[in-house]
């Protein structure tokens, strides 16, 4: 990293040391980050995608959260809003309960804070740099009202290390709902890193619409960590962002816990996702579901790259993925790369990948009943995209979802082909 | 079934331990006067081998570019397997059994070599040889005697050594040598370009079917060699060849390097089918010696409809590292690629294959069946890449595998890359055991347990040992139930 | 209604369709029959439109248009319907959407106002009562997992919904348990009507129990060999097709291959 990029991040620690704590660990992190880097193509995780744009951007610390945020749709259960990285006022009431900074340094979340994220370098500029983000505690037994963390941005070149903790203690259940979002022509990133710590047999419903404006860069980092008989149901709806990145890893660590890793990604224009999912079985009888689809138009590239490892000892473990693609104009790309690493023997695993188009014996099926092709083609793809809504469409949460994927699913104008 | 009954198995029956102790048949020394080169790499020990085999300028060009580009390279560690470091600078590159001239005819081999490749059952007496197989027969690094030439010089096929190729056609290993797997390509295909010592060659020209299976079988045996060969394959226009390879190794306990490039080119019309046996010395079963075996396999499709099939039998070597590969340049051509491999004790497997689809209509197959036992690890990695320009393009992957112990490891690393709105790519991956079940029922039909694992196993790789030539699938099934001895309780 | 002449159909360089000349009005049910291989099906696929077929000569004038010149759901809203031999699964499209998406386009085309959500729904409930179908088909993907029966009923239902003027069955009575085939017949019964007309494409004369033909043709070799009223049918029911083919077989043979 030169001189006059590493000095962009000294400042940007500088200028937010006076309203954060921790700033020694802080400093750490910061150093670690600039020795090693932003990551590259050379390493294999980062194969398909590099940060060239990031590296040469002159990011800054956000100078202003953004107290008016616009609607985002009707949002049954507590909205927490959070406008470049901070928390924001809505409805005159800051959800100070549900903000990090307010709550890092309790007994309960200093336990496990920090504790799963990892040293990547985007974990180590996210350590450095964050201001705020969603907490939600669960305390044992107890059902959580839906939470919909709202995360804005709006300021051109700013970084947003957005750090979010949510911790589920035994019994515990949640429904969360995180939507990141942005100003269309502003170029900014998001580096979210999320931890998610679930208890025994703590059920959390997961969705995370990532609809960032179209110059902006998003690179997540999702962890989360399973007792047994937990339940972690995912759903990554990407469709949005230039640079999307986005990436989720799962341990399973007690006997029994379950995890449902399921999304879509709709990579139009000239947008790039690249999504990767890693989910460890360490302990016998796991299970591990994911139903991804991807559909790539215009100039998009759409990364599916999703690895299962079962330790040894963890026999009857259960993993089983699914990734179909549809690549809709001759000048996308779809890239996949589903991984098994197994080190036990009574397993059951397994998974199927496909690209290719949309059925054309299907349009012909339904145009023989009166429906012109683009209606037939829109059909199809809304079917084909529906089959990663698995667990989402019994929650609830489908009809706040449906606005954004409809509009989403419109492609833009001439990308889809003949 | 876990550790301790296998154990149990081998204290119950001490007569199945001893077998697999002793299981790897090829493990004889061969008592040869041979000539080497020092322990060392530099470029003289690259001029020696090539004055020793009195090759022209433009080889010993190309193998000096080779060792300075190697310089440069670092040992790749992307793979999944792991062995202690090698050193490069304490292995003998040139072996050769001691003989003052090219042998003209078998009469002048050494009737020692020829009792060693009796004894692996590869008779080199035409008189006696498999019917319809020719035989080009390398020991350390030359090749010592080759079958039915003449036969085949009446069609014009060329099948030699590649020493005799170099002299012979020049002009020939000129044009194609390095066109597939350059001498840059990775860090042990670079180094068998500089200091690669033998291999066969084989030239069939436009419109013949070669009538025979042509054959080579390798053999390692001087102490502290590495073997650097290098087959050349070229069909031209119209052209079929099916050429086998099969491989063995003495018993040591140290491990040797295998470093060989196998580069095959199919014009328009033409068809190439490379089997492979491979039953390298894959060390004992506390994982002492055995080969490790990184060779570069590629196959490049360069005229329309030209069809090239890799099937491979993968049971030795104490570690496997290679994808051979199809490049599909011309319209309409076809790649396949059909691997068992079988992991037992410590043995390591990385094996797979690349598909790179560039011309319009072309289609790839792959079948890849893993069999792990004991604390063998194996992995399959593949990479199916569809470019702009293959419109139409087809792949269909099958990777399956077979677990036979708590202890080993099976592992899938697909790569799928799709440049093309209409071409199609399905990956389809499972894992299995042999079922409980299963084994009781066949049992309860009067199988013994090994007898029914065997046939669950041949059944699970039924696919491609079809693709194999006959001869050669009794013998891949035998050698399957050879290395599974013991693997389960 | 529907007037063929001298259609000559390929599939690549193979010919399958030899010169097929037929002329269907308005209230007639024809049968089309004919043994395996002898072009039927390609005959039903290209009066829908289906994509890889080549006319090679000939015409097809449908009410008074160039039938061969339209669009698949051009056809549709024209009023030509194909109930398909082997209907399609569709997963993630339930048949209720399929069934308003599709009504819909035709009464646009018709210059009919489109049906909202519970006028919609009474019409369907209506057909789904005369083909004594239970409601809770409508809300299953189209064809998804469906039996061989349910699946030709769902075409049977398409066809009740969409009113056509012109029904071609394509071998709708193949794999049907003979309460199936009644009920078929009894929906193709309900839709008869001067101003429309049938075409049963079939291999067999059952069927033709139920629903009488007008008129009978036997296809062979991709040419009608034979045409005659509904005992033809009944003839072919005792003879077989082998009488009747050995002419048109012993000539060369265009093969008809099945998408």
């Amino acid at each position: 990293m030169n001189l006059e990029t590493a000095t962009r991040y000294r400042q940007a620690l500088d200028y937010i040391s006076s309203a954060v704590g921790h700033v020694d660990a802080r400093q750490r992190a910061l150093e670690r980050f600039l020795a090693s880097g932003l990551p590259t193509p050379r390493l294999e995780d980062w194969k398909y995608t590099a940060l060239d744009a990031l590296e040469r951007s002159p990011w800054h610390a956000p100078e202003h959260a953004r107290d008016a945020l616009p609607d985002s749709g009707d949002t049954p259960g507590t909205r927490v809003a959070f406008g470049n990285g901070r928390l924001v006022h809505t409805g005159g009431q800051p959800q100070r309960e549900h903000s990090l900074a307010a709550h890092v340094d309790d007994a309960r979340a200093r336990q496990v804070f920090d504790s799963l994220a990892g040293d990547a370098a985007l974990t180590q500029i996210n350590r450095a740099l964050w201001q705020d983000g969603l907490w939600l505690h669960v305390p044992a037994g107890q059902v959580a009202p839906p939470v919909f963390a709202v995360h804005y941005a709006s300021e051109a070149d700013a970084m947003l290390h957005t750090r979010n903790l949510v911790v589920l203690e035994a019994g515990a259940q949640a429904v969360l709902v995180e939507h990141y979002r942005g100003v269309p022509d502003r170029a900014y990133w998001q580096n979210p890193v999320t931890e998610i710590v679930l208890g025994e047999g703590a059920h959390l419903d997961h969705l995370t619409l990532t609809e960032e404006g179209a110059a902006a860069s998003h690179t997540g980092l999702a962890v989360v960590r399973q007792a047994r008989h937990s339940r972690y149901s995912a759903l990554s709806v990407n469709i949005g962002g230039r640079l999307v990145r986005h990436e989720t890893r799962v341990n399973l660590d007690g006997p029994h816990a379950e995890c449902r890793l399921d999304g879509l990604f709709i990579a139009d224009t000239r947008r790039h996702i690249d999504q990767h999912l890693h989910v460890e079985h360490a302990a016998p009888r796991t299970t591990s579901r994911q139903t991804w689809r991807g559909i790539a138009a215009g100039r998009g590239r759409g990364i599916f790259d999703a690895r299962v490892v079962v330790h040894a000892g963890a026999q009857q473990a259960d993993a089983q993925q699914s990734s179909r693609n549809l690549l809709l104009s001759p000048h996308a790309e779809i890239d996949v790369k589903p991984q098994l690493e197994i080190h036990a023997d009574d397993v059951k695993c397994g998974h199927g990948a496909t690209v290719g188009q949309l059925d054309e014996a299907q349009v012909f099926y339904l145009r023989s009943r009166g429906i012109d092709a683009v209606t037939a083609r829109a059909l199809l793809l809304r079917a084909f995209a529906e089959e990663a809504l698995g667990w989402l469409k019994n929650s609830g949460l489908a009809g706040w979802l449906e606005p954004h994927l409809a509009a989403a699913l419109r492609l833009q104008e001439g990308e889809r082909t003949a | 079934m876990n550790h301790a009954e296998v154990s149990r198995a081998d204290e119950r029956n001490p007569e199945l331990a001893s077998r697999v102790a002793d299981e790897y048949r090829w493990g004889f020394v061969t008592d040869i006067e041979q000539e080497t080169v020092p322990r060392e790499l530099n470029e003289d020990i690259v001029r020696l081998i090539s004055a020793r085999k009195n090759e022209p300028e433009f080889m010993l060009e190309w193998r000096l570019r080779a060792y300075r580009h190697w310089l440069t390279m670092r040992e790749p560690t992307w793979s999944s397997v792991h062995h202690p470091p090698i050193d490069y600078q304490a292995i003998h590159y040139y072996a050769a059994p001691k003989t003052r001239t090219q042998p003209k005819d078998l009469s002048e081999v050494d009737p020692e070599l020829l009792r060693t490749y009796e004894k692996l059952g590869i008779p080199l007496q035409e008189r006696e040889a498999l019917a319809g197989v020719a035989v080009d027969a390398v020991f350390d690094s030359v090749s010592v005697a080759t079958t039915f030439k003449d036969k085949l010089e009446r069609l014009g096929i060329i099948f030699c050594s590649f020493s005799e190729a170099v002299q012979k056609h020049p002009e020939l290993v000129r044009a194609y040598l390095g066109s597939v797997v350059p001498y840059t390509d990775n860090y042990f295909a670079t180094l068998n370009s500089a200091v690669f010592s033998d291999g066969s060659f084989v030239y069939v020209p436009k419109g013949v079917r070669c009538p025979m299976e042509l054959s080579t079988y390798f053999r390692i045996n001087a102490r502290n060699s590495g073997q650097f060969e290098r087959t050349l394959i070229v069909a031209d226009e119209g052209a079929y060849v099916s050429y086998l390879e099969g491989c063995t190794a003495p018993m040591r306990d140290e491990n040797q390097l295998h470093a060989a490039v196998v580069e095959l080119v199919a014009l328009a019309d033409a068809r190439i089918k490379y089997s492979t046996v491979q039953n390298w010395y894959p060390g004992d079963r506390e994982g002492r010696g055995g080969i490790y075996n990184f060779v570069t396999k590629r196959g490049d499709c360069r005229g329309d409809r030209a069809h090239i099939s890799w099937t491979q039998v993968e049971t030795g070597s104490a570690i496997t590292w290679k994808y051979p590969s199809c490049i599909l340049t011309g319209n309409d051509s076809v790649g396949e690629f059909y691997s068992v491999a079988l992991t037992n004790h410590h043995q390591q497997a990385d094996t797979g294959t690349k598909m790179i689809h560039i011309g319009r209509n072309t289609r790839s197959t792959i079948v890849s069946k893993g069999i792990s036992a004991g604390s063998g690890s194996n992995a399959y990695r593949g990479l199916v890449k569809v470019l702009p320009s293959a419109a139409n393009a087809r792949n269909h992957t099958q990777c399956d595998s077979l677990l036979m112990s708590d202890h080993c490891a099976a592992h899938t690393f697909p790569y799928i890359e799709v440049k093309n709105a209409s071409a199609t790519v399905e990956h389809e991956a499972t894992t299995s055991k042999i079922g409980d079940d299963q084994l009781f029922y066949l049992r309860s039909r009067g199988l013994s347990e090994e007898d029914a694992v065997n046939l669950i196993v041949n059944g699970f790789c039924k696919e491609v040992f079809r693709e194999l030539p006959m001869e050669f699938a009794v013998e891949a099934q035998k050698l399957l139930a050879v290395s599974l001895e013991g693997a389960i309780g | 209604m529907l007037e063929i002449r001298n259609l000559h159909v390929a599939i690549g360089d193979t010919p399958i369709l030899a010169g097929i000349d037929l002329e269907v009005k308005a209230g007639e049910v024809h049968a089309i029959m004919g043994p395996n291989g002898s072009g039927k099906s390609t005959l039903a696929q290209v009066l829908a439109g289906r994509e890889g077929y080549t006319v090679t000569a000939g015409s097809v004038r449908y009410l008074g248009q160039d039938l061969l010149a339209l669009e698949p759901e051009a056809r549709a809203r024209a009023g030509v319907f194909l109930a398909f031999q082997y209907p399609l699964e569709i997963p993630g499209v339930a048949n209720v959407q399929l069934l308003r998406t599709a009504l819909n386009s035709v009464r646009r085309a018709r210059g009919e106002p489109e049906l909202d959500a519970m006028d919609f729904l009474d019409a369907v409930k209506a057909k789904l009562a005369l083909l004594g179908m239970d409601e809770g088909f409508l809300y299953r993907a189209v064809n998804e997992g469906f039996s061989g029966g349910e699946k030709k009923r769902n075409e049977i239902l398409q066809m009740a919904v969409l009113e056509p003027r012109l029904a071609i069955l394509d071998e709708t009575d193949s794999g049907l348990d003979i309460d199936a085939l009644k009920t078929v017949a009894h929906g193709v019964n309900a839709l008869k009507h001067p101003q429309r007309a049938v075409i049963l494409v079939t291999h067999y004369q059952r069927l033709l129990n139920y629903i009488v033909p007008d008129r009978v043709h036997v296809l062979a070799a991709g040419r009608i060999v034979r045409s005659g009223d509904a005992s033809l049918a009944l003839e072919l029911e005792d003879k077989g097709y082998a009488w009747l083919t050995h002419d048109a077989e012993s000539q060369p043979t265009p093969a008809e291959s099945r998408p």
